[in-house]
């Protein structure tokens, strides 16, 4: 018996065989793996979103405590900010003295991240009560001032003449900027 | 001579059959592509974005770092301002204590404050409104105490008033006192 097979069909039949091979390569050889690629990457991406909401919380938590201590504390970190200004502290202070003679700044040892000057003054007050009065002045004076040994007082007619030191704290690298400026 | 009524027609390889598979078969790889390409897209999208999130992250983490630093800052500033403030209070308190242990029958005309000792020098009536007056508050304030004079002219003593405090005392005091 003979089977007669028209030539359309035998077309059909190379196509369809053509097509379903070409499937099935395409869709093991392509499309299977880049579609496992897009599921990992789709959950990395999704994890990698939640822990940048996660840093951004923290960032932002930051944030608000930063701009709360820089509020709370901004006289504070003006003071330390501020470059001393001899003739700026002669000024504000010289109420409380008759006389008020400052000595240039000279730089000490410093603390960590500050830079600590040392400065001598001489003056002559009224009574002691104008070096008490001073003395709660300087907690509320432009800088950071500490009131250093040794401290002297001398009997001189009127007056009682005085000498101490004084430590100013200044931002180290502010100051050290600032100070060498001045210098040139 | 004709054998048949109608006129012959051209015949071809792709029939009306084999055209509709042809289109069908199309359509399937076309799908096939553009799912490919929709995948390609996707992970081209997701690479961008993982090169977004990580850049973020490098920025965030190094504000995080900073803002850390500066409210580390903040706060040493903010520890040796109290400490400043403190010792100024301090100072203030012991000066205004010095003074008033002076009584009004005894001159000061000078006034030493070191770290650890005090020096006083004045004019007294007498050694005994001295040594009541302001020896006494003195002994119990300071570790060690010496005193000298030497004769004013008018009748009155100058003296010289030397007081030391050690620390190693006080803070073995200090210890006991924890103790009892």
């Amino acid at each position: 018996m003979k089977i007669k097979i028209s030539r359309q069909y035998i077309y059909l039949s190379v196509i369809a065989l053509f097509l379903f091979v070409f499937v099935l390569l395409f869709s093991f050889l392509v499309l299977i793996p880049e579609g496992k690629e897009y599921r990992k990457n789709r959950l990395e991406l999704k994890s990698q979103f939640k822990e940048i909401r996660k840093y951004q919380n923290f960032h932002n938590e930051l944030a608000d405590r930063l701009q709360d201590l820089q509020k709370k504390h901004r006289n504070i970190i003006l003071a330390f900010d501020a470059t001393f200004n001899p003739e700026r502290f002669h000024k504000q202070n010289k109420a409380y003295f008759a006389t008020l003679y400052i000595s240039p700044l000279k730089p000490i040892e410093g603390e960590d991240e500050f830079v600590v000057y040392e400065v001598n003054t001489t003056s002559q007050i009224n009574s002691p009560k104008s070096f008490y009065d001073f003395l709660d002045a300087i907690n509320k004076s432009d800088w950071i001032v500490g009131i250093n040994f040794p401290i002297n007082f001398t009997h001189d007619g009127e007056f009682i003449k005085s000498s101490f030191t004084m430590k100013v704290y200044c931002n180290d690298k502010n100051s050290t900027k600032k100070i060498v400026k001045e210098e040139k | 001579m004709k054998y048949s009524y109608i006129k012959p027609r051209k015949k071809s390889a792709i029939t009306a059959d084999i055209k509709l598979t042809l289109t069908f078969f199309s359509i399937s790889i076309l799908m096939l592509f553009l799912t490919y390409a929709f995948l390609l897209y996707k992970s081209y999208s997701f690479h961008k974005d993982v090169i977004s999130i990580n850049t973020k992250k490098t920025m965030l983490s190094s504000s995080i770092e900073e803002m850390k630093s500066r409210i580390l800052f903040i706060e040493k500033e903010d520890v040796i301002a109290s400490r400043v403030k403190t010792q100024n209070a301090v100072l203030k308190d012991s000066i205004t204590n010095l003074f008033d242990l002076v009584p009004e029958r005894i001159t000061l005309s000078t006034a030493q404050i070191l770290k650890n000792s005090l020096v006083l020098k004045g004019i007294t009536p007498n050694k005994d409104v001295y040594n009541f007056m302001l020896q006494a508050p003195l002994r119990s304030i300071f570790n060690r105490t010496y005193s000298s004079f030497y004769p004013a002219g008018n009748g009155w003593l100058y003296f010289v008033s030397t007081n030391y405090t050690d620390e190693e005392f006080s803070m073995k005091q200090e210890e006991d006192d924890n103790e009892n």
